[in-house]
C-alpha cells in the first residue's frame, strides 16, 4: 500500500483545519486588541475554561460510545455543594481530602447513571435527563438552599491561586487540566480500554460479538464522566471561590458544543482527544474575544450560537465536497 | 383472506379490553388516580376548584408536549423550544407595547414562534447528516440570545396594556380558557397521529427513515411541518405564559424543553422514534401537573419535587425494560 505523504496526511486531518481556525482566530483578535496575546490573559482563559476542557474529555468518551450525558452540570453542582458544605461546617480542612471526596462522589453519581444505561438499557438522553433533575435537586436539598461563600471555604479556595502543582510556574488548575489531557491521550490511543470505547462506538453489535463486554464499557465510560464532573465540581468551587446549588447551569451544552466543533461525531465512533481540546479552546477564545473586539456583551450568546451552527454546517459541507471528490477520483 | 401461499391471514385482535387495561396508558391512568388520592390525603386544599385555579401556569407546558411528541415519534428531538417560548413571549410584549391591537399582536407572537421552528426545520431538512440535538442546541442559544439583545440590559418587559392578556386568561365557570384549548388540541393531535396520513407517516419515518422515503413518504416535508408546528405551539405557550405571569424576561421558558420531553417519555413515547401514543403523553402530563400542584400546596421544596419527577421518569423507562428482559430470560 502506498504510504501517504506527511503533508497530505496533515491536509486531510480534521485537527489541522481546527488548528488553522484557532490560529486565525487568535491572530485576528490580537490585531484588533494586542492585550489578548499576553501571558496573563492566556492563563486567565485557560483557568476559567478548565472546567469545560476537562468535561470535554469525559463527553468525548460518552459521545464515542454513541451516548450523551446532559447531567454533568448537575453532578458538578452536587459534588461542588457537598464539598463546599463540608468545608463550611468544618467537617473537613484538607484540600487534598476535598478533591478525593469530590472524585468519589462524582464517580458514584456517574456509576449509577452507567448502571441505568448499561444494564437497564435506558436511552442515554432520557436517563441523564432524569439524573439532571435528581442531582440538581439534591444539590439544593443538601444545602437547604444555602451556599458556601469564599470565607467559608478557607484554604480550599487558595488552590486555584497556587502554583505548587505546576512547579511554581503554571497555575494548579491549568496543571490539573494538562494532566487529565495527557492521561486521556494515552488511554484513548494505546490502551485496550480506549480502543474498546472506539469499537463499541463504531459498531456495538460487532464489538459484542468480538468479545467486548459492552455494558461494562458503558458503565465505565459514564463512571469516568461522573468522576471528571466531580473533579470539575471541586475545581469550579476553588476557581470561583464559592459553591452554589445553581452553579454552572447549562454547562453540558457548552461541553457538547465544544466536542462537536472539535469533530466528535454525535453518532459515535469518531473523535479524538486533540479534537476535544481544540474544540473547547476555540469556544474559549471566542467567548473571551467577543468583548475584546467590541461586541456588546448582550449579543455574545447570539454570536456564540450562530458560530456553533455555522461551524457544524461548514463541517457537513466540507465533508460532502470531500466525499464527492473522493468518488470522482475513484471513478477516474 | 387466503394469501398467495394458501395460508390465511387473520388480523382480528383478541381481547381488546384486556390489552387496553394492561397497556402503558392503562397503567398511567392508575398512576393518575393514585396521585390524586395521594395529594388529597396530603393537602386539605387539594380541591377541584383550587387545582384548576393553579393550573394555567402549568398548562402552558402541555402545548409544547403535543408537537414534541410528534418530533420524538420521528426519532428527532428539539431542545430549542424553551428559547422559542422566551423569544415569542418577548416579541409579543414588545409588539403590543408598540400600540398594535391585541389580536394582531397575538398573531404576530405565533408567527415569530412558527418562524423560529421553521428555521430549525429548514436546517434539519437541508442537512440531514446533522443530529437534531446539536442543531437545536445551537438555535437554543441563538433564540434566547436574540431575546437578550432585544430586552437590553433590563432583561425584562411587561405589556403596558394588559386587557388583551387578561382576556385570554379568563374563565368559564371554574375552567380557564386555556384548559379547553389544551383539550381541543390534545384531541386533534391524538386523532391526527392515530388516524391521519400525516400521523402515520410520522411513525413510519420514526421506525425507519429510509424505508419511509422509498415507500413514497415525503420525509422532508413531514419533518419540516413537525418543527414548524413545534415553533407555532411554543408561540402559543409564550402568549399564555405572558398572560399568566404578566411579563417576559430572559429566563422565561428555561427548561421547558426538558419538561415537555419528560412528559412525553413518561407517557411511553420513546426518543428512539416510531413508538408511543399521544394519549399516554397527555395523561402523563396531567400526572406531573397534578403532582406538582399537590406537592406545592404542602410547601414542599420545589427542588425536591424535581428530584421526585426525575426518579419517576427513570423508573417509568427502567421498569418496562427490566420486566421485558426478565420475560426474555424466562423464555430462554
Amino acid at each position: 500500500m502506498e504510504k501517504k505523504s506527511i503533508w497530505k496526511r496533515i491536509a486531510d486531518s480534521r485537527e489541522a483545519s481546527l488548528v488553522i481556525v484557532l490560529i486565525l482566530l487568535c491572530a485576528a483578535v490580537s490585531i484588533r486588541n494586542p492585550a489578548f496575546m499576553t501571558l496573563s490573559n492566556l492563563e486567565e482563559i485557560l483557568k476559567n475554561n478548565a472546567v469545560t476542557m476537562i468535561l470535554a474529555l469525559g463527553m468525548l468518551c460518552v459521545l464515542l460510545i454513541g451516548g450523551i450525558d446532559i447531567s454533568i452540570a448537575s453532578t458538578l453542582a452536587f459534588t461542588g455543594m457537598s464539598v463546599g458544605l463540608l468545608f463550611k461546617y468544618g467537617y473537613m480542612g484538607s484540600t487534598l481530602l476535598g478533591f478525593l471526596l469530590a472524585l468519589v462522589i462524582g464517580a458514584v453519581c456517574g456509576f449509577i447513571i452507567g448502571l441505568v444505561i448499561g444494564k437497564g438499557k435506558v436511552t442515554p438522553i432520557i436517563a441523564t435527563m432524569g439524573f439532571m433533575y435528581i442531582y440538581r435537586g439534591l444539590a439544593y436539598v443538601i444545602g437547604n438552599s444555602q451556599w458556601a461563600g469564599a470565607d467559608a471555604l478557607g484554604d480550599f479556595k487558595n488552590f486555584a491561586l497556587g502554583k505548587y502543582l505546576g512547579f511554581g510556574v503554571i497555575n494548579n488548575v491549568i496543571m490539573v487540566t494538562v494532566i487529565c489531557y495527557i492521561i486521556f491521550f494515552f488511554v484513548m490511543k494505546w490502551t485496550k480500554f480506549g480502543r474498546n470505547i472506539y469499537a463499541v462506538g463504531s459498531n456495538e453489535e460487532a464489538a459484542a460479538i468480538s468479545g467486548i463486554n459492552v455494558s461494562r464499557v458503558k458503565i465505565a465510560v459514564y463512571t469516568i464522566m461522573g468522576l471528571l464532573s466531580g473533579l470539575c465540581g471541586a475545581l469550579a468551587t476553588t476557581v470561583y471561590a464559592s459553591a452554589q446549588p445553581d452553579m454552572q447551569t447549562g454547562k453540558e451544552m457548552d461541553v457538547i458544543a465544544a466536542c462537536v466543533i472539535g469533530g466528535v461525531s454525535m453518532s459515535g465512533g469518531k473523535g479524538s482527544v486533540g479534537g476535544a481540546l481544540l474544540g473547547s479552546l476555540i469556544l474559549a477564545v471566542i467567548a473571551k474575544a467577543l468583548p475584546l473586539v467590541g461586541i456588546n456583551s448582550l449579543a455574545q450568546n447570539t454570536v456564540k450560537g450562530v458560530l456553533i451552527v455555522v461551524v457544524i454546517i461548514l463541517n457537513v459541507i466540507t465533508k460532502r465536497v470531500m466525499d464527492k471528490s473522493a468518488l470522482e477520483r475513484r471513478e477516474m | 383472506m387466503a394469501g398467495k401461499s394458501g395460508r390465511t391471514i387473520s388480523a382480528t385482535p383478541e381481547n381488546v379490553w384486556k390489552k387496553q387495561i394492561f397497556s402503558w396508558e392503562g397503567i398511567l391512568v392508575v398512576i393518575f388516580l393514585a396521585v390524586i388520592v395521594l395529594c388529597k390525603l396530603l393537602s386539605p386544599n387539594y380541591t377541584f376548584v383550587n387545582v384548576l385555579r393553579e393550573m394555567p401556569k402549568y398548562l402552558t407546558e402541555i402545548f409544547l408536549l403535543f408537537p414534541m411528541a410528534y418530533i420524538l415519534m420521528l426519532g428527532e428531538i428539539d431542545i430549542s423550544v424553551g428559547s422559542i417560548v422566551c423569544l415569542s413571549a418577548t416579541a409579543g410584549c414588545l409588539i403590543s407595547n408598540a400600540g398594535v391591537p391585541f389580536g394582531a399582536a397575538a398573531v404576530l407572537t405565533l408567527l415569530v414562534g412558527a418562524a423560529c421552528g421553521a428555521v430549525n426545520g429548514l436546517i434539519l431538512v437541508k442537512f440531514p447528516e446533522l443530529p437534531s440535538m446539536i442543531i437545536t442546541l445551537g438555535t437554543q442559544i441563538v433564540f434566547r440570545g436574540i431575546a437578550e439583545i432585544v430586552l437590553g440590559s433590563g432583561g425584562s418587559v411587561s405589556p403596558t396594556n394588559m386587557d388583551g392578556y387578561r382576556m385570554i386568561a379568563g374563565k368559564i365557570g371554574p375552567f380557564p380558557y386555556i384548559f379547553f384549548l389544551v383539550i381541543i388540541s390534545a384531541v386533534i393531535f391524538a386523532v391526527v397521529s392515530a388516524k391521519m396520513k400525516y400521523g402515520r407517516s410520522l411513525y413510519a419515518i420514526g421506525s425507519n427513515r429510509r424505508t419511509a422515503f422509498y415507500s413514497g413518504i415525503r420525509v422532508n416535508k413531514v419533518i419540516f411541518i413537525a418543527y414548524t408546528l413545534m415553533g407555532l405551539f411554543a408561540g402559543i405557550a409564550g402568549l399564555f405564559l405572558t398572560s399568566a405571569t404578566y411579563a417576559a424576561n430572559t429566563t422565561t421558558g428555561k427548561g421547558f424543553e426538558m419538561d415537555a420531553i419528560a412528559m412525553a417519555v413518561f407517557g411511553g413515547i420513546a426518543t428512539t422514534g416510531g413508538k408511543g401514543r399521544m394519549v399516554g403523553g397527555v395523561i402523563s402530563a396531567f400526572i406531573i401537573i397534578c403532582l406538582r400542584i399537590g406537592l406545592g400546596q404542602i410547601n414542599m421544596n420545589s427542588q425536591l419535587i424535581l428530584v421526585i419527577i426525575g426518579i419517576l421518569l427513570i423508573c417509568a423507562v427502567l421498569l418496562p425494560n427490566i420486566t421485558g428482559s426478565l420475560r426474555l430470560k424466562k423464555r430462554d
